[in-house]
């Protein structure tokens, strides 16, 4: 792959979606997920880009035809790029391409054992990718819904990115509620009130925590762009960076989660002693867009 | 005659016990008042309850309390509630290491904790192999190499406890620096508390029948089997202990089992048990399922009940008096200061860190604490150091924790910010 000219990439907006790729792996799922791209391109008003990373054959060519037109996808206006070479990096270098600002991957909301650590593709994707990436866990004909979305707040320069990122898309596909969720974890803090707190120490410290996260929170709030017209509440939620989100997701049934894009490279020894986004992209709670806010953290 | 405890030795050793308890929680509580921390007033208490201040005062009021040498059966219950204190400390220090915390500050925590164990190990060692003398001693052989090994390690350990305490009170707890700290000290602990490990094992008899390499595999096999396969049943099993069985009861009985399991199994392949209640608590501490009130539960427990206990049992053993040594305890100290606080600061320059954050960072962790005293104790016991060194140990301790906070403010401002460095990046 030759280099590349990335300035059009360089501090581009999260915002708004102006164009969306689809990664085609003519698995079972492929018409749900066609149909699903159209519907989002349609609601983002964006141009959308079909990938497929193997080898170009009449049969392959056939199939995306007739799914194409199966779906009500236009064969003029969307772009089908066909690449042969290592699925993930060819994947990443086409978006840079064609600079998209979103990237459409059916994702299994759970692994086995082996998948996991091995890394499949829309995992490997989720984790490298220099743009958004909405991971669908259950793609269907009729689209997926977004009524609720719950958006992680961490404490990272990208957050305020991610929740503008995700009141645009909330009022592009009319969701009805946004919780903005911060988690609240503290190593060392169990130790530290053993030592020699009394009663009162001890719900100070507590509290403090809880204010200072809520102001955090609310001073986040306030930045944001574009929030009118929405309902946002807060929550905090407490336990480990990405365990604890997954879980308040879970519990909330929400339909989409919101966070940043990783700030550190992720490897294997991140999936051994799972941390952050692993947590989430371990057992998916439901759809996942990961925001690439194309600042560094 | 059955070896049991009788009447007037359970009086004795109930009596120990309670004096330990009360005394230490007295003195810890007008600590508190002068901002000092909880492990110094346990250890004054020793030195006054010991062969210190008691024991030359009133030799028999000690003698009939602490009878440590003249009863064995009240010695022997004192020594076992200190080996099962100084296990449970260990336990709780490894529920404390949050391995993924160390991954997710990056290089800077990994450059800092490495930083802050490479010069202070390097230094401590090249001393004890070169200049043995300035200690007064003159080991050979694989004595030699235990003692300079030791000193390495003893110099490069971190603890976490009185370092969280200090960030708490200097409004840095949550801070991106606080947490670099936090990690480095993890994985300080992590790298220390092995390495140690495999030092006491070389130091008693396990070694030299299973040969360094087995027992370097040992420690390997046993810390990857807890950490892979123990992490993945705890998680399996944490839930259902915690919703199905009473609660606190449940997680406190398999939590504290465990442990103790772990200690049993290390200490029967020839390697300290301390290693295996210091697995354990990382492999059940990490667990996403354990509740913060179990977590808050198992602290409160050991650090109210077994550790005073420990710390009180230092000072009944060494009479500081007649162990201190002027020459050892400076260079003791002039070694921990220089290793840890320039190691750690050059570690977080090249993580990317400006001066004065580097500098507040080295001097967060030089904090050694109530970990550099435990250390010092277990390396005591096993005869790889002597009391004047040990002495030297405790008093770095208490030094390096004393200022450490003081030494952090030179370069954080009240509300937790860094005052600003002439060449801030």
């Amino acid at each position: 792959m030759s280099a590349m000219d990335y300035s059009k990439l360089k501090n581009r907006s999260s915002w708004p979606f102006e164009t969306i790729g689809v990664a085609v792996a003519f698995s079972p799922r492929l018409e749900n997920i066609l149909s699903e791209a159209k519907i989002l391109s349609r609601q983002f008003n964006a141009s959308l880009i079909l990938m497929h990373v193997g080898e170009r054959t009449r049969n392959k060519e056939h199939k995306l035809s007739d799914l194409m037109q199966k779906v009500g996808l236009d064969e003029k206006t969307v772009r089908v790029v066909w690449n042969e070479g290592e699925p993930v990096q060819t994947l990443l270098y086409l978006c840079k391409l064609n600079v998209v600002d979103l990237l459409i991957l059916g994702a299994m909301r759970k692994e086995n054992v082996l998948q996991y650590y091995m890394g499949t593709l829309a995992r490997k994707i989720s984790r490298k990718a220099k743009c958004s990436v909405l991971l669908l866990t259950e793609p269907s004909i009729g689209g997926s819904k977004f009524k609720k979305v719950v958006v992680n707040i961490a404490e990272s320069p990208k957050t305020i990115h991610t929740l503008d990122t995700a009141i645009y898309l909330a009022k592009q596909v009319c969701s009805k509620e946004i919780i903005a969720a911060s988690e609240t974890h503290q190593p060392g803090l169990a130790m530290t009130m053993a030592d020699d707190n009394t009663v009162s120490e001890v719900s100070r410290i507590r509290k403090d925590i809880k204010e200072q996260a809520h102001d955090k929170l609310n001073e986040l709030l306030l930045a944001c762009q574009g929030g009118e017209g929405i309902d946002i509440s807060e929550k905090q939620v407490a336990g480990k960076p990405g365990y604890a989100i997954r879980a308040f997701a879970t519990s909330k049934k929400a339909d989409l989660l919101v966070i940043n894009s990783p700030d550190v490279k992720y490897g294997i020894i991140d999936r051994i002693f799972t941390h952050g986004m692993e947590y989430i992209l371990e057992d998916l709670p439901c759809n996942l867009l990961i925001v690439h806010s194309r600042i560094q953290a | 005659m059955p070896f049991k405890l009788g009447h007037q030795d359970l009086i004795i050793l109930l009596l120990a016990i309670s004096t330990m308890l009360i005394l230490s929680r007295i003195v810890a509580e007008l600590g508190k008042r002068f901002k000092l921390p909880v492990v110094m007033g346990e250890l004054l208490v020793g030195i006054a309850l010991g062969p210190t201040i008691l024991g030359t005062l009133y030799p028999e009021a000690y003698d009939y309390l602490f009878p440590l040498a003249t009863n064995p059966k009240v010695g022997y219950a004192l020594d076992g509630i200190f080996s099962l204190s100084v296990i449970m400390l260990l336990f709780v220090a490894g529920m404390e290491v949050d391995l993924p915390l160390v991954l997710r500050q990056g290089k800077t925590a990994i450059y800092t904790g490495l930083g802050g164990m490479i010069l202070p190990f390097f230094t401590g060692f090249a001393v004890a192999w070169w200049l043995p003398d300035v200690f007064g001693l003159h080991p050979e052989g694989q004595a030699r190499l235990i003692f300079a090994l030791f000193l390495g390690t003893a110099l490069s350990i971190s603890a976490l406890p009185v370092i969280a305490r200090i960030l708490m009170d200097m409004n840095l707890f949550k801070t991106n620096i606080g947490m670099i700290i936090i990690a480095s000290a993890m994985f300080n602990d992590l790298l220390g508390w092995l390495i140690f490990s495999f030092i006491l094992s070389l130091g008693g008899n396990g070694a030299s029948e299973m040969g360094i390499g087995t027992t370097i595999a040992w420690i390997i096999a046993f810390g990857a089997f807890m950490l892979f396969v123990g992490r993945r049943i705890i998680n399996r099993v944490l839930p259902w202990v915690q919703n199905k069985l009473s609660w606190p009861g449940g997680v406190l009985a398999m939590s504290l089992g465990l442990c103790l399991v772990c200690a049993a199994f290390t200490e029967s392949i020839n390697i300290h048990a301390i290693l295996g209640a210091f697995i354990a608590g990382i492999a059940i501490g990490d667990s996403v399922h354990l509740r913060e009130q179990a977590r808050e539960i198992i602290h409160q427990f050991v650090t109210n009940f077994f550790a005073p206990l420990f710390f009180v049992s230092i000072g009944l053993k060494v009479n500081f008096v007649e162990n201190f040594d002027l020459v050892t305890v400076s260079v003791i100290l002039v070694l921990a200061f220089v290793g840890k606080v320039v190691g750690a600061s050059i570690g977080a320059r090249i993580g990317g860190l400006n001066r004065n954050a580097a500098l507040a960072v080295g001097f967060g962790l030089n904090a050694r604490g109530a970990m550099e005293i435990i250390l010092g104790t277990l390396a005591y016991n096993a005869g790889i150091i002597g009391k004047p060194i040990f002495v030297a140990l405790v008093i770095m301790a208490l030094v390096t924790s004393l200022t450490s906070g003081p030494l952090m403010r030179r370069f954080v401002k009240d509300n937790g910010e860094i005052k600003p460095s002439p060449d801030l990046r």
